[in-house]
């Protein structure tokens, strides 16, 4: 079997796989001397071979001409629909979380004073609105709760206010955010109820202002602490 | 800004399972392998990356999630040897290279299936092939060439550029 040299170029593929005669591996080698086309193919696609060693026998599972990506569990079958709902939840659940931060990563007073447990929340970019200057509080989970707390302290005329952002709550029951002064006086500055979701976002008041607030607890409406952050 | 809902959805349900399949075979974990999906394609909806191959982007944020996740086990006292994680990490990397590859073959269409099968699983000659499937071996050579390049274009999208 000859091969024009017009037509030389397209002995590439045999050559990379195997499986050419030995005249046309001769003349494949000969005309690729002097090809800087097929140089550059070759180039392209010379490390296929070994790629294509790392697959299973026959080259996987996938291979048997008619799969279609019919892996066996879990595998080839479309996504089930709860799990878009279980994914859109999760977005939900973060995209409300995500407000928290903007307000504050935006801030140009922004301050992280106290980062709690290993909670770090995401980073963005920018907001499209400019929001008060804030100082941001991630109150630390005492051990033995799993609570994610979020506070942004924003500073107003009448004292602080304190939006709060919490997840991972008791889903019964009554919850507080305390606030506690310099001289470690303790009052109430937001109560509200816990969600079956276990996640809210409440805001709350202070007549203190920001530098007067040494410390916030979240607790419960039986008093025991969940989270603390000192300022 | 972050993804809406309607494109996180239609991300999950086109590169899902494939990325199951990936993950899977990658991990042997059937737990996990939801969960795993599900953060790679919460972090293409908090980053919404500026890629033209989306494919690539989230084969290797599910690679960082997989390794990462090993590396956390690793650290389990029983286990910390860093020799251990380091061989560890080079077969994880090996599986999902394997895995990426055998993705890669699934997406050839059938006649390019058939000649990488003869010609390098099978190791028949051009002449050999041509006569199994019945067509001239002109018609071998052309397939080989062009199952080649679209298979280095499907791994290319695939992030696989070894």
């Amino acid at each position: 079997m000859t091969t024009g040299s017009d037509d030389l170029h397209v002995l590439l593929g045999a050559y990379v796989l195997g499986g050419l005669s030995d005249d046309d591996h001769s003349a494949f080698s000969e005309h690729l001397r002097t090809c800087g086309r097929c140089q550059t193919d070759l180039g392209q696609v010379s490390g296929l071979p070994r790629l294509l060693g790392l697959a299973g026998p026959e080259g996987g599972p996938l291979m048997a001409t008619g799969a279609t990506g019919g892996d066996r569990p879990p595998g080839g079958e479309p996504v089930e629909e709860a799990n878009v709902a279980r994914l859109l939840d999760e977005v939900g659940r973060r995209r409300r979380r995500r407000r928290g931060w903007l307000a504050v990563v935006a801030a140009a007073a922004a301050v992280v004073l106290f980062a709690g447990g290993a909670w770090l929340g995401p980073r963005l970019a920018a907001s499209s609105t400019p929001p008060l200057p804030a100082t941001h509080v991630a109150a630390a989970a005492v051990s033995g709760s799993g609570v994610r707390v979020d506070i942004a302290l924003v500073p107003r005329g009448w004292g602080t206010q304190l939006d709060i952002d919490c997840e991972d709550m008791p889903t019964q029951g009554e919850l507080a955010l305390w606030v506690v002064d310099r001289s470690g006086r303790a009052m109430t500055a937001a109560s509200w109820r816990a969600t079956a979701a276990g996640y809210s976002r409440v805001t709350g008041a202070t007549a203190l202002s920001p530098s007067e607030i040494r410390s916030l607890e979240v607790r419960t409406g039986t008093g025991k602490v969940l989270a603390s952050a000192r300022t | 800004m972050p993804l809406d809902e309607d494109a996180v959805a239609a991300i999950y349900r086109e590169h899902g399972p494939m990325l199951r399949r990936v993950v899977w075979r990658a991990t042997s974990d059937a737990n996990r392998v939801d969960d795993i999906v599900q953060e790679v394609i919460l972090r293409v909806w908090k980053q919404a990356p500026d890629t033209d191959n989306l494919r690539a982007y989230l084969i290797t944020t599910a690679r960082h999630l997989i390794v990462d996740q090993h590396r956390a086990a690793g650290r389990r006292p029983q286990q910390a040897q860093l020799v251990e994680v380091a061989e560890r990490d080079s077969a994880l990397d090996r599986a999902l290279d394997q895995v990426l590859v055998e993705e890669a073959l699934g997406r050839l269409q059938p006649n390019h299936k058939e000649i990488v099968r003869c010609l390098y699983y099978e190791r028949l000659s051009v002449a050999e092939t041509a006569a199994r499937l019945g067509v001239p071996e002109g018609t071998v050579k052309s397939r080989a060439y062009y199952a080649v390049r679209n298979l280095r274009a499907v791994l290319d999208e695939m992030g696989v550029t070894r």
